[in-house]
């Protein structure tokens, strides 16, 4: 009953809303569908080096990443570099690396350096300092405990 | 003006009209209606949030789609910087523009610092908040007590001449003289033909 009922009322939202069909099939054929590890790389990929990307998508995009249970591989950590660089956003590129390094969770000692070895001829190439130069390993600006003073 | 009011317009009408009467001192009756327009969707905006981010430049989706700052690792670039625009970032963001590294690491630093108000490391660092919790939950147990203490005390009359032993004894032998409950309660435990406990 309720499926009926809800086939018939996206029938009517269809008209009213002007999704196309096709729109609504790529979303059903994505249902149950396993993307594999490389597909989804060279998704982010895509995204990320698209030439007409700004602030915005690169955001989206990043903190999207960031958010699922996945370290980014060195590929989509690349191309989120150069998407910076093309927007001109330094503080991106440096928040996007902390970002990264966070997400190697409880195998920092052991990902976190692949990653940057990985990553470096990009790094030194765009001029992104890595967060150990900037000191960002620790905190800066941190206030002093009082038992310390 | 009402319509405003109902799409959660929290400002005073005095503002509002004041709002209304420097954008329309600025050019002709058209031009004036839509810089209206755009000043009101602006300020009339969400919780105004808009209005308090001031000059910072909106750069992304906030929470909710509100122009908010956070620093958060599952949501690490917030809609807004944190900074607001001044001619000295202007002039380090233009020499962004060309190549990095020429510029220098506090150039580099204070970009970032325009941007975003804490490092990873920075909020993420273990803060002893714990004994601030406990402490505020301390005192709400403490002031709970002595509210049941001050009602018992000086509010509530005193129990009612039931609550003896001599009544509570007299009820039961009531209980047990009317077999209540004779399956698995009080009386099932009575033994009748012997008249004392199982």
């Amino acid at each position: 009953m309720l499926r009926t009922t809800a086939g018939k009322l996206a029938t009517a939202m269809r008209g009213t809303l002007g999704v196309t069909s096709s729109r609504v099939g790529a979303v059903r054929c994505l249902h149950g569908t396993e993307e594999s590890a490389e597909e989804f790389d060279k998704r982010y990929e895509k995204y990320f080096s698209r030439e007409g990307i700004d602030g915005w998508e690169i955001r989206k995009g990043m903190n999207d990443l960031l958010g699922m249970d996945v370290v980014p591989s060195p590929k989509i950590i690349e191309s989120g570099l150069r998407a910076c660089r093309r927007v001109n956003d330094i503080a991106l590129a440096i928040r996007w690396l902390e970002g990264c390094k966070d997400k190697c969770g409880d195998h920092k000692a052991t990902l976190y350096p692949y990653l940057l070895e990985k990553i470096t001829p990009t790094l030194k190439e765009l001029g992104v300092p890595t967060i150990e130069e900037l000191g960002y390993d620790k905190p800066e600006l941190a206030l002093k405990s009082v038992f310390d003073m | 003006m009402n319509s405003l009011r109902c799409a959660g317009c929290r400002l005073p009408g005095a503002a509002v009209a004041v709002i209304a009467g420097a954008a329309k001192s600025v050019g002709g009756a058209h031009r004036a209606r839509s810089a209206d327009l755009r000043l009101m969707r602006r300020f009339t905006h969400h919780d105004g949030t808009r209005v308090m981010s001031g000059k910072r430049e909106v750069v992304g989706y906030g929470v909710n789609g509100s122009p908010n700052y956070i620093d958060c690792s599952d949501f690490p670039f917030p809609a807004i910087r944190y900074r607001e625009v001044t001619p000295e970032i202007c002039a380090m963001r233009e020499k962004e523009q060309g190549d990095w590294k020429k510029l220098s690491l506090d150039e580099k630093k204070s970009l970032y610092r325009h941007s975003f108000c804490q490092t990873y490391a920075e909020f993420q660092y273990f803060m002893p908040e714990w004994k601030l919790a406990i402490g505020i939950t301390l005192w709400a147990i403490s002031f709970a007590m002595l509210i049941s203490l001050v009602s018992n005390v000086a509010i509530y009359d005193d129990l009612p001449i039931t609550y003896d032993d001599e009544h509570r004894q007299a009820q039961l032998r009531r209980i047990i003289q009317l077999q209540m409950n004779p399956i698995t309660g009080l009386s099932s435990k009575w033994d009748y033909s012997q008249n004392k406990w199982k």
